[in-house]
C-alpha cells in the first residue's frame, strides 16, 4: 500500500490528528532542506509536503514566493528534488513525502515523475490543476504516486464529489479565499465545508492554508483528520537561514502537535 | 448576429492542445460564471446593441483603413493599407476588449475591477471604462515597466485607479499577471478580473477574441469598399496576441489572405534575449493556459527581452500557438533596433507614431514587400499611438529633456 494512505489510515484507527509540514526543496540550499526534513520528523510531523519551486507561483502569498525565489536562484529541479527524498529515505522509509508544485514543471519532468519508485515520493499535489482533473490526462500514470486535490470555499456542491474522487492520498480543503499564508480563518464555514467533503468521501480530508496558531490548528483538526502548516514554517527557515538554528521550529511543530492531539 | 466564425475552442477551452483551465480550485466557480454569463449574453440582441452603440459613441468606430501612400512609395511595391486602431479612445485597440468586459462585469453585478497592464495600455483601457461606471479599480503592473511606461501609469491615476507595482520575478506583465490572479484568488466573489489579452484560462481567450474581433469584421467590410477583394496579408505584432487575434480571427476561413504575427525579437531570435516564445519556445503552461512558452529544461519560465514592454510576455495566447500548428497564420520576429528604426521611418513618412509594439509590425513590412506581388494589399494593424513610448525612445536616442 502507499506510504502517504496507509499513514493516514493508521492515524484514523488510532483517532489520531496528522500534521502535515511544508517546505520549499532548495530554501536555503538542498543539505539544509535535508536537515529540515529530519528535523520535522523528530518534531512530530506525519507527512512532509515538498514545495517545488516555480517561477510562477500563482497560489502563493509573498512568504512562499520569496521561498520559490531562493530556491530557483540554488537552480533547484525536480530531478534534484527526487534526489534529495532518496538521500532522505536512506535513513528513514516509513515519513510519506508529498510533492507540492504546479504543472509545468511536472510535466516538464515526466519521465522522472513516472520512474519514480515504491521508496521515493508517495504523492504529487499539482496547485493549477482543477480537482476534477485526472492527472493521467497529464502523463502521470505511475501507481507509486497518489493524487492530492484541492477543494475550495468556492467549489460548488455538483463538484465536490468528482473531485473527492480523483483524490487518491487525501482530500486537501483550502481553508480560506487566497493565496497561501493568508489571515481570516472563517471557522464555521470551514467545519461545514469539511462536513459536506466527509459525505461524499472515505479519503481523509486536511485542512490548510492560513493556519498559524496553535488555536486555529486545535479547532480546525477537531472537524478535519489534520491540519497542513505551511507559511510560518517557511518564514522562521527564512529568517534563520544563516545561522541555521531551527529549534524554534522544532519547538513550534511540537506545540502544534499537542494543538492537535 | 453572432461573435464568432470558428468553431474553437472546444467546450472544456481548448484550441487544439493548447489552451484549457490550469487555475487553482478556488477560481475554478468564478470561470464558470463567467463562461456562463458570457454564453448567455453573446448573443443577445440587447447587449449586442449596447456593445457596439459603446464602440461607436465612446470609442469612435469604425476605426478607418488608411492608404499609406508614402509608406508605399517607400517599398516601391504592393499596396499598404493601415488598420488605425491608434485612433480609438485612449489609443489603441485595448479599448475594445474593456468595453466589452465591463459590460459582462455590470451583469454580472461585480463592483470591483482588476486587472494586468505591460505597456499600460491595457491598464488605462481597464481605468477609463472603470471610471466611466463608477467602479472601484486596481491595476497591477510590474515595476519595471512602471518606471517605462510613466506615462500610462499617471494616466492611470488620473482616472481614479489605484497602480500597483509588482517587484516579484522580473517586475513584468508576467509578474503583473501573477499578481492580479493572487488578487482574485483572495477576493474572487466581488471582483471582476479583465483580462487585457487572449491569454489565461479559458474562457478569457475566447471572450477577449470576440470582443476585438470587431477589428477584423470592419476590415473585411472596408477592404472590399476600398479595393474590391480581400487583402493578400495582414500583419500584426503578437505578445499576448490580442490585437493579432481580432484582426485574425474573421479571416481564419477566408484562405486567400495570409495572416502574419510579429513577436518581439529582442536582441535577435538566435541570441536567446527576446520574447518570442512562438519562434523559440516549447509548448507548457503558464497563467491557466497550454501554449507555446519560453522555458528551460527545467520548466521554469524564461526572463523576456524586448524594448517594448506590450510584447514583454514569455507566453501568447493559446489560439495563436494553434493557428501556428496547423498552418494557418505564419510568425516571425523582429529585433528590438529594426522596430526603433521603423518607430522613426513610420512617424517620418506618415506622420503617424505607431507604439513600440506596433513598429515591429510595421518593420516585418520590410521583407514582406519584397517578397509579395507588386499587386498586393497588406493590411497593417496598427494596434496602438506612440505617445506613450516618448520617453523609452528618447531615452535610447540620449536626449534629456
Amino acid at each position: 500500500m502507499n506510504r502517504l494512505t496507509s499513514k493516514l489510515q493508521n492515524l484514523k484507527e488510532n483517532n489520531k490528528k496528522a500534521l502535515v509540514a511544508y517546505l520549499v526543496a532548495g530554501d536555503p540550499d538542498l543539505d539544509t532542506t535535508l536537515d529540515l526534513m529530519h528535523l520535522f520528523v523528530d518534531s512530530g510531523v506525519d507527512v512532509i509536503e515538498i514545495g517545488v519551486p516555480f517561477t510562477d507561483p500563482i497560489a502563493e502569498g509573498p512568504t512562499i514566493q520569496k521561498a520559490h525565489d531562493r530556491a530557483l536562484k540554488n537552480n533547484i529541479s525536480l530531478k534534484m528534488i527526487l534526489e534529495l527524498v532518496n538521500r532522505f529515505r536512506e535513513t528513514n522509509t516509513e515519513t510519506p513525502i508529498v510533492l507540492m508544485g504546479y504543472l509545468n514543471t511536472f510535466i516538464s519532468h515526466i519521465d522522472q515523475v513516472q520512474s519514480i519508485g515504491e521508496n521515493s515520493a508517495d504523492s504529487i499535489l499539482v496547485v493549477d490543476v482543477p480537482g476534477e482533473l485526472n492527472l493521467q490526462t497529464y502523463g502521470i500514470t505511475n501507481p507509486n504516486i497518489n493524487t492530492i486535490s484541492l477543494i475550495s470555499p468556492t467549489t460548488k456542491d455538483d463538484r465536490v464529489e468528482s473531485i473527492a474522487k480523483n483524490s487518491t492520498g487525501f482530500i486537501y480543503y483550502v481553508t480560506l479565499r487566497g493565496v497561501t499564508g493568508s489571515s481570516n480563518l472563517n471557522i464555521e464555514e470551514i467545519k461545514n465545508n469539511i462536513q459536506k467533503i466527509q459525505q461524499y468521501s472515505d479519503a481523509p480530508t486536511m485542512a490548510g492554508f492560513g493556519i498559524k496558531s496553535v488555536e486555529d490548528a486545535s479547532t480546525l483538526a477537531a472537524c478535519s483528520d489534520g491540519i497542513v502548516i505551511g507559511s510560518s514554517i517557511v518564514e522562521m527557515i527564512a529568517d534563520e537561514s544563516k545561522t541555521k538554528e531551527f529549534g524554534r521550529i522544532g519547538e513550534y511543530l511540537r506545540e502544534m502537535k499537542t494543538a492537535i492531539s | 448576429m453572432t461573435f464568432s466564425n470558428s468553431n474553437f475552442p472546444d467546450k472544456e477551452g481548448f484550441y487544439g492542445e493548447y489552451g484549457g483551465k490550469f487555475v487553482p480550485e478556488t477560481l475554478m466557480y468564478a470561470l464558470e460564471e463567467l463562461e456562463n454569463t458570457y454564453n448567455k449574453l453573446k448573443d443577445n440582441k440587447e447587449f449586442i446593441d449596447e456593445f457596439y452603440k459603446d464602440l461607436s459613441h465612446f470609442v469612435g468606430r469604425p476605426s478607418p483603413l488608411y492608404f499609406a501612400q508614402r509608406l508605399t512609395d517607400h517599398y516601391k511595391s504592393g499596396s499598404i493599407w493601415l488598420k488605425r486602431e491608434d485612433l480609438n479612445h485612449t489609443g489603441a485597440h485595448k479599448i475594445n476588449n474593456t468595453v466589452g468586459q465591463i459590460l459582462l462585469a455590470k451583469y454580472m453585478g461585480k463592483k470591483r475591477i482588476i486587472a494586468e497592464t505591460g505597456a499600460g495600455q491595457h491598464g488605462v483601457a481597464t481605468a477609463t471604462v472603470a471610471a466611466r461606471l463608477g467602479l472601484e479599480c486596481h491595476i497591477y503592473m510590474g515595476a519595471e515597466d512602471v518606471r517605462r511606461q510613466s506615462l500610462n501609469v499617471y494616466r492611470i491615476k488620473l482616472l481614479g485607479a489605484h497602480v500597483h507595482p509588482v517587484d516579484s520575478g522580473s517586475a513584468t506583465l508576467k509578474d503583473a499577471l501573477n499578481e492580479a490572479l493572487r488578487d482574485w484568488v483572495t477576493n474572487v466573489e466581488d471582483t471582476y478580473y479583465i483580462i487585457g489579452s487572449v491569454t489565461g484560462p479559458h474562457p478569457y481567450p475566447m471572450i477577449v477574441r470576440d470582443f476585438n474581433s470587431v477589428v477584423g469584421k470592419e476590415v473585411i467590410e472596408q477592404s472590399k469598399d476600398l479595393f474590391g477583394k480581400m487583402p493578400d496579408a495582414v500583419v500584426a505584432c503578437v505578445g499576448g496576441g490580442s490585437n493579432a487575434m481580432g484582426i485574425f480571427h474573421p479571416f481564419i476561413d477566408i484562405k486567400e489572405t495570409r495572416l502574419i504575427g510579429v513577436e518581439a525579437g529582442g536582441e535577435g531570435v538566435s541570441t536567446g534575449e527576446h520574447a518570442a516564445p512562438l519562434n523559440d519556445g516549447t509548448p507548457g503552461v503558464l497563467h491557466g493556459a497550454r501554449s507555446y512558452l519560453m522555458q528551460d529544461e527545467s520548466g521554469q519560465v524564461k526572463d523576456t527581452k524586448s524594448v517594448s514592454a506590450g510584447l514583454d510576455y514569455p507566453g501568447v495566447g493559446p489560439e495563436h500557438s494553434w493557428l501556428k500548428d496547423i498552418g494557418r497564420a505564419e510568425y516571425v520576429a523582429v529585433s528590438d533596433d529594426d522596430a526603433l528604426k521603423t518607430f522613426h521611418e513610420v512617424t517620418e513618412l506618415e506622420g503617424i507614431m505607431p507604439a513600440l509594439e506596433t513598429a515591429h509590425a510595421f518593420a516585418y513590412l520590410e521583407p514582406l514587400m519584397k517578397e509579395l506581388d507588386s499587386s498586393a494589399n497588406v493590411v497593417v494593424n496598427v494596434s496602438g499611438r506612440g505617445d506613450k513610448d516618448i520617453n523609452t525612445v528618447a531615452e535610447i536616442d540620449g536626449i534629456e529633456f
